[in-house]
């Protein structure tokens, strides 16, 4: 099933709308200065938050609004934007619970990174590089890549439903700048067309 | 061309799992570290720290939840609980020959995986890189040690063990290598999940 279609049947049986505009769409949210912790709840906090750190005001699409989920990337910055291992490339497992119930569950993240090379998917080219110099820290010098996962499953976010990605990890370190997390694919999006 | 979606309902259906059809649909991947230096992975993520080591509580899964396995690959734990390239800590002459277990039947069978890289590392992609300062040395690659279950993906079913048998050797020698607590070896099986969903029924 293709993610129109699959997106139009979840719909359906959801007795939702289906007649927005289609395109692609891109949710991210970020948790500022995280420092230690064991679980990272990205969606759930948008108090002061800008524009420039999340997308939405709320953990949940409009009613006219739904999407289909793709791709999960996360990215964390050190304070001068250098670009870090995710948890310092520790083991960790990411959730995603829509409504009560949990699409995605203890999917791990750090074969993803890039470093040791068993990204999951083709996508990532020779399954990553790295260098062995020392680097200067400089942010625009990007040694490192943000950290991307391509789900096999297309996982909607019906209209006015929340949702939350859940990051768990054993206390992994995610430093004094910000972690970013992106979910993106196929999505609708309010489309007045000729009713008003 | 069968779909994932496709064979897990058909392997569903020759089990008698007729539940597994209305559950969850999703992405998953498992994996655990052979931290005892036994040989085997999976069958000990019982008594393994999660999620450093395993995201597992046991080498089986729940009612109604599955795991249609498209990719396996190995890696190396180290002390610090870092995902190492295998080839990056053992060398590239070193090479995992691994059996997948599920219930009683070996469904993989002597399978290597090359630490220089195997089928499936895409490699050769023709990429050169420039040394930008301050990276004044060439980038480094880092092979797959993956295999890619083209078409053919497997299923594990729920509640039925399952683990990984591997051994190392040097490919030139023919001599097995032994891992150390600093260099475990551990394995990841990737694919499309099924997850228990309760809908109504309770």
């Amino acid at each position: 099933m293709s993610q129109v279609k699959k997106l139009s049947f979840v719909d359906g049986k959801l007795g939702a709308p289906s007649s927005g505009q289609q395109t692609t769409r891109i949710l991210f949210n970020t948790i500022e200065a995280p420092g230690a912790q064991s679980t990272l709840s990205f969606f759930k906090n948008f108090q002061g938050l800008t524009n420039g750190q999340t997308n939405l005001t709320q953990n949940k699409l409009d009613s006219m609004e739904s999407m289909v989920i793709k791709t999960i990337m996360l990215t964390q910055f050190d304070t001068d934007g250098t670009l870090n291992f995710v948890g310092g490339g520790l083991q960790q497992t990411i959730s995603i619970i829509v409504g009560n119930q949990t699409v995605v569950k203890n999917l791990p993240i750090q074969f993803n990174q890039g470093d040791n090379g068993q990204a999951f998917d083709r996508l990532h080219e020779n399954a990553g590089s790295r260098t062995d110099s020392a680097y200067g820290g400089a942010s625009t010098f990007q040694v490192r890549q943000p950290l991307e996962i391509r789900l096999l499953t297309d996982i909607v976010i019906p209209p006015q439903v929340a949702f939350e990605v859940r990051l768990e990890s054993n206390n992994a370190g995610y430093g004094a700048g910000a972690v970013v997390c992106a979910l993106a694919g196929y999505g609708k999006i309010f489309s007045a067309g000729n009713s008003f | 061309m069968i779909t994932a979606q496709d064979k897990i309902l058909h392997v569903a259906s020759k089990l008698g799992l007729s539940s597994l059809q209305n559950m969850q649909g999703s992405t998953g991947a498992v994996y655990d570290v052979d931290t005892d230096l036994s040989g085997q992975i999976f069958s000990s993520a019982t008594r393994h720290q999660n999620p450093s080591v395993t995201n597992l509580t046991d080498n089986q899964f729940e009612v109604n939840e599955a795991l249609l396995v498209e990719t396996i690959a190995f890696y190396v734990l180290s002390e610090a609980d870092a995902t190492q390239n295998f080839q990056s800590v053992y060398g590239s002459n070193a090479v995992i020959v691994f059996d997948l277990v599920i219930g009683n039947k070996r469904v993989m069978k002597d399978t290597p995986i090359f630490a220089s890289g195997t089928p499936y590392s895409f490699a050769n992609v023709a990429q050169t890189r420039a040394n930008i300062a301050p990276e004044n040395t060439p980038t480094v690659f880092l092979p797959r040690h993956q295999v890619f279950m083209e078409g053919a993906g497997i299923l594990i079913p729920p509640q039925v063990q399952w683990y990984v048998d591997y051994r190392i050797f040097n490919v030139i020698t023919g001599a097995p290598i032994a891992a150390t607590d600093a260099t475990a070896i551990g394995c990841y099986l990737f694919g499309t999940k099924v997850l228990l969903n309760f809908n109504t029924s309770i």
